[in-house]
């Protein structure tokens, strides 16, 4: 027992650890944004201060990070939204028919993925200004297919194999068509899955930054992480307002990833499932 | 220096333009001038520099008296160059005015992506008969003078100077600052390095891109008569003695500097000595409100940079704005007409007063703007005395080339390479980029 | 029509566009918008065009000899590679070490917190991320440097040497990423059904044991996911390490996609970049299927 007891004490140590260097840089950037300049880079550092929330009121007055965000959020729900509706019915054709092909397919939404976004990046720059849709999120929309389509499809393939090929049978019995099952027998038995690719695709969406450096660098049509590599190229870096940019842009994706967390065992199976 | 026949051209056709224009110059008024341009929106590039902002703070002035519009479109600044390129690639007209750094005219010229200044400086109806051209100081002239065409008209004009802390230096002996690169290392640099009192006596700020090929690079190159290149024989001269000797007492100069400093841009450069960690430093003078206004800001002085054994050549850098050549007439007359209000005569007091730094004689050399702006004087002498246009080589494959000079002089300045040894890789692969592109065909050699 | 079998619904004989009408819409949009600039920067790959200085020119294979003679590229692809052989094996054992250890606690508290915060580095942008190490990393006034003084290490130039910012950005990548491997492999072990576990438990005491005959198989798929992935994403990595200090200082941490990114928008060489991209498509196809060849292999 006692050596039972010293292992758990190893696992506990272990996972407390981890915790401690994954939270760390995070506290980090939260103490940051609360900090005056000077104390910012006080050394020591300061443990205990007064929250200061003048980087919060610059950032959203002088760097408009409000609307970044607005366009941010547009871009990635609409992504994903599209991703989703042409993503989940490929992934439930790859689960359910074999054929000539299919597992060349499967490769290829990933190869899709595998592009460098540096390279897709002039022939679509050049293709959308011919088409006068530079600063325009519809752009966005459809280059991040590039990735949130490999994504939904990768992740949801499983999701519908783990799904009892008998329930399917019995509905088509009763005379539903093969589309019909899809959408109302296995659609939603598979919705943790579903919500785990999204948020997932939805993580890799919001968090791009070349793409919409370049497609949409407009003051109005900018995306968050655009607005953190506007600090680089000032005089000073306003490390302050930098941080609290920081804490407003990764704030949503965090909460987002912490409310799907009891799903992400059930989702990233990635082809665990036989 | 012998003035060439271009430039004697030009110079006497501004000198028509602005006499022919005389007898009318009680009837041009901004107003009027605008009035069909009424309703126009002008895009603007802007960056994120104090210029710029003086310049966003007082546009409402100008859209009140014309009623056109102006939209600021801000990049920061590896950026702004990259977004205007492909801007004119793909003809996507989304820039009117167009910023040019001193270093991009040739590419903006060579590919006609904006109007020459001389079809509006000809047009009655739009060129200010007070817009007074030679009031921009020469150098500025001549480093925006492509093929003898002026091709932009000068705004956020610097000069490298040299803050220096005048507490720290009375407190260890020195009643003023160095004024050679030699003195600054001989004398000046043992006696004010202090690691553990957090006290350095000079920061170089060299991170990678630009600031390193122009701030860390290229101030190191003049002074000891090295040089990029040699226009007439098309070869890379990188390798030679002068340059070598520059750069080896670079690397002996940083030896003094805090740690870290080799990944440091202006903003970490200008916190250290902001926080009186610093004896001196090197910078803009764009600089100056923001290192006054520091912590250590009533100690610190301004002068010129320091002479190196081949004499002054102090850092150049600034921006013009020219007018693209991709848009409609109209919106092109509406740019222009706000180029020319803002760098015009008038606008440089009011934008000096905001932060901004101009290339304007008159008001430059203002007294009461001077005693009132200390570094305006060793500015002024720095652009008159000190500086050459091409201190960084106008060519139109600048930007790819300056990132080569960054990337082996980054890697000279960590040591991975020994002086001699990275300026002969440099120069080789320098060397070969200019053949391979046909780039030696674009040089511009503007007047000294 | 008879009534569908079983048989029927696995391989339908008679109705063959059924799985396109599932496949078709997606593999619509993706050759729209991923196809397009694969065909374009596979035609200008064998072309001269320098955006600026004159229309794209045929020069055959003149931009693959260049790509493939330039120290540049083949430096960049190098490093790119040795950044993937450090952090991925560390990655893979640090996420399987937590995946194990989620697994075995008892504490169910801590089991639930650090699930949790696995979630954190995931989703942190990776933009956001690089102005957070040049925050905490700075060698003078960051808190990393700090945190060693107070360990009785001396300071170390984390951005101004070249061997520390490698090691650096590879640290800063390993705390990105090695979360994600960890909640797969979490998502693997999950799947290891219960029945069985407690069945060996008793035949047998050693861990080992248990691992790699009743666990492993389970975890082999994760695995696999995770290669390929982190495989995916180290090659792509630009973000977090442009933010940092854009490759420098020198070209130390200048990977493949930042090297690209150069000759794309410093250089304008559209025919360079095209060639580079090409040949860096490739490796990556190829080492991706390498691993998934490599390891499904002896399985089935």
């Amino acid at each position: 027992m006692t050596k039972h007891k010293l292992l758990s004490l190893g696992h506990g140590l272990f996972l407390g650890f981890i915790a401690l260097i994954i939270i760390f840089p995070f506290y980090w950037m939260i103490a940051s944004s609360l900090k005056t300049e000077n104390q910012i880079f006080q050394l020591p550092p300061v443990w205990l201060f007064k929250p200061h929330f003048a980087s919060y009121a610059a950032a959203i007055v002088n760097d408009n990070i409000l609307r970044a965000l607005l366009n941010s959020l547009i871009v990635t729900v609409g992504a994903v939204a599209l991703g989703i509706a042409v993503g989940a019915p490929a992934a439930y054709g790859l689960a359910r028919y074999t054929f000539r092909g299919s597992s060349q397919i499967q490769f290829w939404y990933v190869t899709n993925w595998m592009l460098i976004p540096v390279v897709v990046l002039i022939p679509f720059y050049l293709l959308a200004a011919n088409l006068r849709m530079i600063d325009n999120p519809i752009v966005l929309i459809l280059i991040y297919q590039t990735f949130v389509v490999p994504v939904v499809v990768w992740l949801l393939v499983d999701q519908f194999r783990a799904v009892p090929i008998a329930l399917e049978e019995a509905a088509l019995l009763d005379g539903m068509s093969k589309f019909g099952i899809f959408l109302r027998i296995t659609l939603p038995l598979t919705v943790p899955g579903i919500t785990v690719a999204a948020i997932l695709a939805g993580i890799f969406a919001w968090n791009d930054l070349l793409y919409a450096f370049i497609l949409t660098p407009g003051t109005d049509a900018r995306t968050a992480p655009t607005v953190m590599m506007s600090y680089l190229g000032g005089y000073i870096i306003p490390w302050g307002r930098v941080m609290a940019s920081a804490v407003m842009i990764t704030g949503p994706v965090v909460v987002g990833g912490i409310a799907i967390n009891k799903y992400i065992a059930r989702g990233l199976t990635l082809g665990a499932v036989k | 220096m012998k003035p060439s026949v271009k430039s004697l051209l030009l110079g006497s056709a501004c000198a028509a333009a602005v006499l022919g224009l005389a007898p009318n110059a009680h009837a041009w008024s901004l107003q009027q001038a605008a009035a069909p341009y009424k309703g126009e929106t002008v895009t603007v590039v802007g960056l994120d520099r104090p210029s710029y902002k003086a310049a966003q703070k007082l546009t409402p002035e100008f859209e009140k008296e014309t009623g056109i519009h102006v939209k600021w479109v801000t990049y920061p600044y590896e950026n702004s160059l990259k977004a205007e390129t492909l801007n004119f690639v793909s003809h996507s007209g989304q820039f009117d005015a167009i910023l040019s750094d001193v270093v991009w005219p040739v590419d903006f010229t060579k590919a006609n992506w904006v109007v020459p200044i001389k079809d509006f400086m000809a047009n009655k109806d739009l060129a200010d008969p007070n817009i007074d051209v030679k009031d921009f100081f020469p150098v500025w002239r001549h480093a925006f003078t492509i093929k003898g065409q002026l091709v932009g008209l000068p705004f956020d004009s610097y000069a490298g100077l040299l803050y220096y802390n005048k507490k720290i230096l009375k407190e260890h002996g020195f009643s003023g600052p160095p004024k050679t690169w030699n003195e600054l290392l001989t004398d000046y640099a043992p006696k004010l390095y202090d690691p553990a009192k957090n006290l350095y006596p000079y920061a170089l700020q060299s991170a990678r891109g630009e600031t390193q090929t122009a701030d860390s690079f290229t101030r190191f190159l003049w002074p000891w008569g090295g040089r990029y290149f040699d226009a007439a024989t098309k070869k890379i001269t990188l390798d030679s003695p002068e340059a070598i000797a520059g750069e080896t007492f670079r690397q002996k100069l940083i030896k003094f500097g805090p740690k870290g400093i080799i990944a440091d841009d202006h903003s970490q450069v200008v916190q250290l000595m902001g926080q009186g960690q610093l004896a001196m430093v090197t910078e803009w003078s764009a600089f100056y409100t923001t290192l006054t206004s520091s912590k250590a800001g009533p100690d610190i002085a301004v002068t010129t940079e320091p002479a190196g054994p081949k004499g002054q050549y102090s850092a150049f850098g600034g921006f013009a704005y020219m007018v693209s050549a991709q848009v409609p007439k109209k919106t092109q007359d509406a740019t222009w007409l706000f180029i020319q209000w803002l760098t015009s005569k008038s606008m440089a007091k009011p934008l000096l007063e905001n932060g901004a730094v101009v290339a304007r004689a008159s008001a430059d050399t203002d007294p009461a703007l001077q005693a009132k702006y200390p570094y305006l004087a060793p500015m002024v002498k720095t652009w008159e005395h000190g500086s050459v246009p091409d201190w960084r080589p106008q060519i139109a494959c600048y930007p790819y080339f300056s990132e080569l000079v960054s990337q082996y002089g980054s890697n000279i300045e960590t040591g991975q390479y020994t002086v001699p040894v990275g300026l002969k890789k440099l120069s080789a692969k320098l060397q070969h980029y200019m053949n391979s592109t046909g780039c030696w065909n674009s040089i511009n050699v503007p007047k000294h | 029509m008879t009534e569908p079998t079983l048989h029927e619904v696995k391989v339908p004989r008679i109705r063959q566009w059924e799985p396109w009408f599932f496949v078709g819409p997606s593999l619509l949009l993706l050759l729209a918008v991923g196809l397009y600039p694969t065909v374009f920067v596979a035609y200008f790959s064998f072309h001269n065009w320098t955006m600026g200085m004159g229309p794209p020119v045929f020069n055959g294979f003149d931009n693959y000899i260049e790509t493939l003679t330039s120290s540049d590229f083949i430096s960049s692809i190098l490093r790119t590679f040795l950044f993937l052989i450090v952090t991925l094996p560390i990655e893979l054992c640090l996420g399987l070490s937590i995946a194990l250890a989620l697994d075995q606690t008892r504490n169910a508290w801590l089991r639930r917190l650090v699930q949790i915060l696995l979630v954190v580095p995931i989703a942190t942008t990776p933009s956001v991320v690089g102005m957070l190490v040049q925050l905490m990393f700075n060698t003078q006034l960051g808190v990393v440097n700090y945190g060693l003084h107070v360990l009785g290490i001396a300071p170390i130039d984390w951005l101004g040497n070249a061997h520390a910012a490698l090691g650096m950005v590879m640290m800063t990548q390993i705390w990105e990423w090695t979360p994600f491997v960890a909640l797969v492999l979490s998502a693997s072990l999950a799947t290891v059904p219960q029945d069985i576990e407690e069945a060996i438990t008793l035949e047998t005491e050693s861990f080992w044991a248990r691992f790699r005959y009743i666990k492993l198989p389970f975890l082999r798929p994760g695995l696999v996911a995770s290669i390929v992935f982190q495989t995916i994403f180290t090659i792509k990595t630009f973000d977090m390490i442009y933010s940092v200090e854009k490759g420098g200082p020198g070209d130390a941490t200048q990977m493949i996609a930042l090297h690209i990114e150069r000759i794309a928008f410093r250089g304008f060489d559209v025919g360079l970049a095209s060639a580079e991209s090409v040949l860096t498509l490739i490796v990556t196809i190829v080492l991706a299927q390498t691993v998934v060849s490599f390891l499904y292999k002896d399985e089935v």
